[in-house]
């Protein structure tokens, strides 16, 4: 077994890449996970997220670069691996026709350390349908489930990917509450998610990845509030208001146009509205929707990609 | 092995949890025999002869006394008409009709006279018809025997040289019995593929499984199933039918056993190429039905054209079929024993070789 001290990287990755046909899946991807971090990649379907994921969990071979999770070369040792780490794919649907308990039993019969199903079917919250079928639970029971399934082995380090799609609000919330007690034993967390605020709220850092690249990555105080000092003026888009001249307004440091608004990234936000207005009022017109902002990281999304999130 | 046995019993939880699967491996072959069954075992019960005696004479009635005293034979009188038209309604499997002037034609048969019997019977019936013409043949050598006083100078003793008793239910149960064997294995290329579609390989293949205990607990389940249809086959045949089960019972074992595994190798060869399980299911009944037909499932291979035949002979369920037939009823060999074993054998090993090749795990 490979001992590690505080400090060292759980998970590190260096240059990875992952070609497929003509596609750069991953291009290029390096960043690291400290010791009890929940550490959240951030994109839209198909920036690479699960490709880079399934990579870390020793299911397929990068092209090139070198990745370590707990000291062991994944490209070598992925069977090592394997027994310490627990792995929580999109889908969910084990065995439909084992329960809840059958299921857990089984899997943990793989392992050659486990925690007793009971007190991880407590943990999870599936109290009541430990002897229900699998293929009958609802959406957010499955989602637990599936969670339940990557730590039956009191692994090290947990893979969630996309724990939450598809969830509604108030299952969503109730995984995210699952996510945070894992961190409190200690465990390191590693989730992919296309929703912003999910990674806003569980984690300590992220990676914002679009393309096969990452694009930025931090802690979300890091990455939007010093990236964006600045606070957000936005309204409709005005005729015969061109960019050069907004640009040119005190206070303003970027225009950028999102759904039909004009967007002005500014230092000074009274400064830059007294502009606004008294510029509109010269074209004889009023702007609308005027509204202030703190930069988000939708903002910084769009102002790495060009592009919105999209759900 | 641990792993192994629990990813087994896992496995046969969900198929005996699955009603579909259920019926389509045990009932289904068994609704086979029972069907055919029923309708070829007519030979071996009670046998109802119709019997229009037109001479009325003391002769006439002493031949139908020894018709009925023949084992397994009830006699209904009637008039010729009456018991024509019982026949066309099902009631009877033959009409003896004895001719106006029997009693004459025999007393006059030392001197060279000679009383013809009607017999009518029914070509669509072929295994009644052949048992009714023996029975009258039987009777009538008998009484021939009598009135001559004499011993016939030729006669014959009845030996049997393997066929000579197989009926066709018991033509049909080994046949059902390699249907059933070869459905097992071909059908799990379905569950493979909705496996691999539905990400559950690939979650399998996150823990420390390794692959060849997932592909040792599929096959050592379906052998435990196949073995349960070959029990469950065998007994319906033997306790309703009367199929007499001559053979080796461990050289049966083994051939279940290749068998199953030469099948449930083909099925990982469709589950090789079924990018969908809707594909898998489209291509399991491509090359299920053509197994099923063309291997002398349900009539000997002997009996097709000459052009089938030729098909017949690379179709490995025919070498399945036939070596179950030989080994649990004495059927005829179409191939010899070790050639059926081989051909099992080399079809397995090909099938392995191309799943290794192409068989994908996400």
């Amino acid at each position: 077994m490979t001992t590690r001290g505080s400090g060292e990287a759980v998970i590190r990755v260096d240059e990875l890449r992952k070609t497929y046909g003509q596609t750069h899946a991953v291009d290029g991807v390096s960043f690291d996970v400290q010791p009890g971090e929940v550490f959240g990649l951030l994109g839209p379907n198909g920036a690479g997220k699960t490709t880079t994921v399934e990579i870390l969990e020793g299911l397929r071979k990068p092209d090139a670069g070198s990745v370590r999770v707990l000291g062991i070369d994944v490209a070598r040792d992925a069977d090592a691996l394997k027994e310490r780490i627990g792995v929580s794919l999109q889908t969910a649907a084990v065995y439909p026709k084992l329960t809840v308990v059958e299921l857990l039993d089984l899997f943990r019969g793989f392992y050659r350390r486990g925690r007793p199903t009971a007190e991880l079917v407590t943990l999870l919250g599936l109290d009541e349908k430990r002897n229900t079928r699998t293929s009958d639970l609802s959406g957010g029971q499955r989602q637990r489930l599936a969670v339940a399934l990557a730590l039956v082995n009191e692994p090290e380090v947990v893979f969630l990917d996309e724990p939450t799609t598809g969830l509604d609000p108030a299952a969503r919330r109730s995984l995210w509450d699952i996510v945070r007690a894992l961190q409190s034993e200690g465990k390191t967390i590693l989730l992919t998610t296309h929703y912003m605020e999910e990674a806003e709220v569980l984690c300590d850092r992220l990676a914002i990845m679009d393309h096969g690249r990452i694009l930025a990555s931090g802690t979300v105080s890091e990455l939007v509030e010093n990236r964006f000092r600045e606070r957000s003026v936005r309204f409709e888009g005005i005729a015969g208001l061109d960019d050069a001249r907004l640009a040119a307004l005190p206070g303003v440091s970027q225009v950028k146009h999102e759904n039909g608004e004009v967007v002005l990234f500014t230092s000074d936000v009274p400064a830059t509205i007294g502009a606004v207005l008294a510029t509109t009022e010269r074209l004889g017109q009023e702007p609308r929707n005027l509204a202030v902002r703190r930069a988000t990281l939708e903002d910084l999304f769009l102002d790495l990609t060009g592009r919105a999130l999209r759900d | 092995m641990r792993a192994l046995l629990l990813l087994t019993a896992a496995n046969m939880k969900s198929f005996l949890r699955d009603r579909a699967a259920l019926f389509w491996t045990l009932a289904f072959p068994l609704i086979f025999v029972v069907l055919f069954g029923s309708i070829f075992s007519g030979g071996q019960g009670q046998r109802d002869v119709g019997w229009a005696d037109l001479d009325g004479s003391a002769a006439s009635a002493q031949l139908r006394a020894i018709f009925a005293a023949a084992p397994n034979v009830t006699l209904t009188d009637g008039s010729e008409t009456d018991l024509r038209a019982k026949m066309k309604s099902g009631g009877l499997a033959a009409i003896v009709v004895v001719p106006k002037g029997y009693a004459d034609a025999v007393a006059g048969g030392r001197g060279g006279g000679a009383a013809t019997l009607v017999v009518y019977t029914d070509p669509t019936q072929q295994s009644q018809t052949a048992g009714a013409l023996q029975l009258v043949q039987g009777v009538l050598a008998g009484v021939n025997q009598r009135i001559s006083g004499q011993p016939p100078v030729v006669s014959f003793e009845a030996r049997t040289i393997q066929t000579q008793n197989l009926t066709f239910i018991s033509y049909l149960v080994p046949s059902i019995l390699g249907m059933a064997l070869m459905q097992l294995g071909v059908f799990s290329a379905i569950r493979l593929v909705g496996d691999r579609e539905k990400l559950i390989l690939k979650r399998l293949n996150a823990t420390p499984l390794k692959r060849w205990q997932l592909v040792g607990s599929n096959v050592l389940m379906r052998l435990v199933v196949a073995i349960a249809q070959t029990v469950i086959i065998i007994t319906v045949g033997v306790r309703l039918y009367g199929v007499q089960l001559s053979g080796n019972l461990v050289l049966l074992g083994a051939l279940v056993v290749l068998g199953s595994l030469a099948f449930i190798a083909l099925g990982y060869v469709i589950a090789s190429f079924a990018p969908t399980e809707d594909a898998a299911n489209g291509m399991t009944s491509v090359v299920q039905f053509p197994l099923m037909f063309l291997s002398g499932t349900f009539f000997p291979i002997d009996a097709m054209p000459d052009y089938l035949k030729t098909v017949a002979r690379v179709m490995p369920l025919t070498y399945l079929s036939d070596a179950l037939r030989q080994v649990m009823v004495d059927g005829t060999p179409f191939s010899p024993l070790w050639v059926c074993f081989a051909a099992l054998a080399g079809f397995l090993v090909v099938c392995l070789a191309i799943s290794a090749r192409f068989f994908r795990w996400q």
